[in-house]
């Protein structure tokens, strides 16, 4: 390293996080979860992030134990160097997908409801590219910046989902339990992956000035993301009742529905810069993520210069599903299927090694001493 | 080398405004035309329909005071198309400038066309386009849609866009028309338990219609004179599973708004039967409705009971007994006068909607929910079919807020 890294502050980090993980209620989830368990769709998010609570707070123990380590230092070190490559090319490959078809769907998006005539590759190329610019700058940059914007991104989801109201009914989240108990505590495991971002954010570990710090900022963000993400399709189920199931993006059609009065009829367009901006955060954090595993994997120290080249790569696989259907419903399901099961499976591992090699029992040695 | 760097930067800045006037989606005022009302009739040809397009002109009216265009604020064209989105490009074989629906007001149905089996598979091509917002109300005209748009030639407000939102918006406050958006009409659809109530249009009036008790009109049938234009909007269509089935005059739909909930009508003037003595028998009262209805249920046993209170301030707007109501007995007279009165209309359209249409003309169903723990559940309790055996119970709740300008000595 030429020079210490900057730190990066608790509130940016809740930033970062909150707009990565909370972005989903703005796309495809509440569609996708509506088609499994219909009107109690809403109460799968906070089932999914009480089940995910075990996981991450045993992976934070364990990460715990190592003072400003990564997830991958960590890894290495519990289960040894080939293991550890192994299952961190695992992390790498899923990352990597979700991200490639993650942007993918924001760009149909786009595509479907802002901008119809133009090229697919263009759109996406232009995504990537600001992407790519903003995530070499470092990761302290989108921080700060995430820390600015996070507040209108908010702000704007209330107020789209304020005004919905106006229209929407309540009874329809009613009967209750939707299509039975067991069938939402079904879905909830398939689901997971609402949260695996918080995972991938354990790689940010070294940039804070202590363990204690990350974990307090992961917990507030956590709380908020399920909540805010609950809510959201609460609102949505509300509003659509029905006609969600036929829906691909219910957000962005929420948004051209609503109005101010009848003076300022269609607003969707004020909505839609504060959306794409966070956007745009999301994935360039999770690019730089993505090339921060990859730098740690293959021991590249200057792992920033790789980020513009693996962003084309990205948007190289991005490109590959002819249509948006295709991204959605088969590659993005099986990623996000498999995406969150596997972080929690990883997680528990490491933990589990941390028991059997004894870590926990060295630790609180230590600390005795 | 700062220069290279500032020239560079400079450079880049430039580059950045291009995409800003969006790619390939550029868009100029000047070359767009905007459709305002789509009208849809059944086709004399097999699996076509004929679209009519009402075309506004974006030049018009634009600038304030002087200086406007001397073109014409609006353009009406019909053809015979597969469906009516791509009726867009069709159309631009007449029309010279680029057509788009992003504008789109109003969808204007023939009655004939709306009793069509096919209808509703044709309009739910509305939510498969990109451009048409889902808040773009449906009509259903008493006449032809392609003739419809030809014979409404509005007096005061000649751009279109602003006529149908003035027309339909007072027209759903005023509890005229019912508040039948598509987003309304699909969700409506798509929950399959309910009727859906669109509101009814014409623009030819009837050649001798009788003179009815207050608002008791279908749209085309209230007689008015004078310099005016023919088209009314009053009334509704009765759909069940998207087709149309029935009609309800513009009274009956006030009724059913009152009901509804889920749409939000301010308030509205009505005539009752004065329960003083008098030569004139009604007297005009203003009906508020600013709180919810609570709906109670007893759905166990052979025939479901519903209970519905309903919320209600009234002012008394014209008082031809000239009734003291610093008279308490008095007031209680009028109280009691309006509660039966609204239960009696309320109750007697719920039964005919009943008997008639088999079903409620209002989302009654949601809140039917509550009462089960899961969907089986409520599915299997069949909402369409045993809401047929069901008995309604309508209770109003009057208040009266105001008993207008008369004598207001002690105890009002």
């Amino acid at each position: 390293m030429k020079q210490q890294p900057e730190k990066l502050g608790i509130r940016e980090y809740i930033a970062i996080a909150i707009l990565m993980a909370g972005a989903r209620a703005t796309e495809d989830t509440p569609a996708t979860l509506f088609q499994k368990v219909e009107n109690a769709a809403w109460m799968v998010p906070i089932l999914s992030a009480a089940l995910f609570f075990i996981p991450l707070y045993l992976l934070l123990k364990t990460m715990s134990l190592f003072q400003g380590k990564n997830l991958f230092a960590v890894m290495n070190k519990l289960l040894g160097k080939y293991l550890g490559f192994a299952v961190g090319l695992i992390i790498f490959v899923i990352s990597s997908s979700a991200i490639s078809f993650d942007s993918r769907t924001y760009t149909n998006i786009i595509r479907t409801y802002y901008f119809n005539t133009t090229p697919i590759l263009v759109l996406y190329a232009i995504l990537i590219a600001i992407c790519a610019y903003g995530a070499k700058k470092g990761i302290q940059h989108v921080g700060s910046v995430s820390f600015m914007i996070v507040f209108w991104v908010i702000c704007s989801l209330i107020f789209a989902l304020l005004l919905s109201t106006q229209d929407s009914t309540f009874q329809s989240v009613l009967p209750i339990w939707g299509p039975g108990i067991l069938e939402i505590i079904k879905t909830s495991p398939g689901s997971l992956a609402i949260y695996a971002d918080f995972f991938l954010l354990t790689m940010l570990v070294p940039y804070f000035k202590s363990n204690k710090e990350f974990q307090k900022g992961t917990w507030i963000a956590y709380i908020f993301v399920s909540i805010q993400i609950s809510a959201a399709i609460f609102c949505i189920v509300c509003f659509f009742d029905q006609s969600l199931g036929g829906l691909g993006y219910p957000f962005h059609t929420l948004i051209r529905y609503i109005s101010l009065g009848t003076y300022i009829p269609n607003i969707e367009i004020f909505f839609f810069a504060i959306w794409i901006m966070g956007a745009i955060i999301r994935f360039t954090a999770f690019l730089y993520l993505n090339a921060l595993i990859f730098g740690q994997l293959f021991k590249i120290k200057d792992f920033e210069y790789l980020i513009p080249s693996i962003a084309t790569i990205y948007l190289l696989i991005g490109l590959i599903p002819e249509s948006p259907i295709e991204t959605i419903v088969h590659l993005k399901l099986t990623v996000r299927a498999l995406a969150g099961p596997m972080f929690a499976a990883i997680s528990l591992i490491l933990w589990l090694a941390a028991l059997v090699k004894g870590e926990f029992k060295h630790a609180k040695n230590k600390n005795s001493m | 080398m700062r220069k290279t760097k500032t020239v560079c930067k400079m450079l880049l800045i430039l580059m950045i405004v291009c995409p800003l006037a969006g790619c390939w989606d550029r868009g100029e005022l000047e070359d767009k035309s905007y459709v305002i009302g789509l009208g849809l009739d059944r086709s004399k040809r097999e699996g076509k329909i004929k679209v009519t397009m009402l075309l506004a002109n974006p030049e018009v009216g634009s600038m304030q005071g002087g200086g406007g265009s001397t073109e014409k604020p609006r353009e009406v064209i019909s053809f015979d198309a597969i469906d009516f989105i791509a009726a867009k490009v069709t159309a631009n074989a007449i029309v010279s400038r680029k057509i788009s629906y992003d504008l789109l007001k109003i969808i204007v149905v023939s009655e004939e066309f709306a009793k069509d089996p096919e209808f509703f598979r044709i309009i739910y091509d509305a939510v498969y386009d990109k451009e048409i917002r889902l808040n773009a109300y449906l009509a259903i005209s008493k006449e032809k849609a392609s003739q419809y748009f030809l014979k409404n030639h509005p007096r005061m407000e000649t751009r279109p866009h602003k006529y149908y939102q003035y027309m339909v918006e007072h027209g759903i406050e005023n509890g005229l028309i019912p508040d039948s958006t598509l987003f309304r009409f699909f969700k409506a659809t798509e929950r399959g338990k309910d009727l859906f109530l669109a509101m009814n249009t014409s623009a030819i009036r009837e050649k001798k219609p009788k003179i009815r008790a207050e608002d008791n009109y279908y749209a085309g049938q209230l007689n008015a004179s004078g310099e005016l234009d023919d088209t009314q909007f009053i009334g509704s269509a009765v759909f069940k599973n998207g087709k149309m089935i029935g009609k309800l005059t513009g009274q009956e739909t006030s009724i059913v708004n009152t009901l509804d909930d889920t749409t939000n009508i301010s308030d509205f003037i009505i005539d009752i039967p004065s329960p003083f003595p008098g030569t004139i028998k009604q007297m005009a009262l203003r009906v508020m409705k600013e709180e919810d209805n609570t709906v109670k249920m007893n759905l166990k046993g052979p025939r479901p009971k519903i209970f519905i209170t309903m919320p209600l301030k009234f002012e008394v707007m014209s008082n031809p007994s000239e009734v003291d109501f610093s008279k308490k007995k008095n007031r209680d007279i009028l109280k009691a006068q309006i509660a039966r009165h609204f239960k009696t209309e309320h109750e007697k359209l719920l039964r005919k909607a009943q008997k008639k249409y088999k079903g409620v003309p209002y989302p009654l169903s949601l809140d039917a929910q509550k009462y089960f723990a899961t969907n089986q559940e409520f599915k299997k309790f069949n909402w369409t079919k045993s809401y047929q055996q069901a008995e309604i119970y309508v209770k109003p709740v009057v208040k009266i807020v105001d008993y207008g300008k008369g004598p207001k000595k002690e105890g009002k």
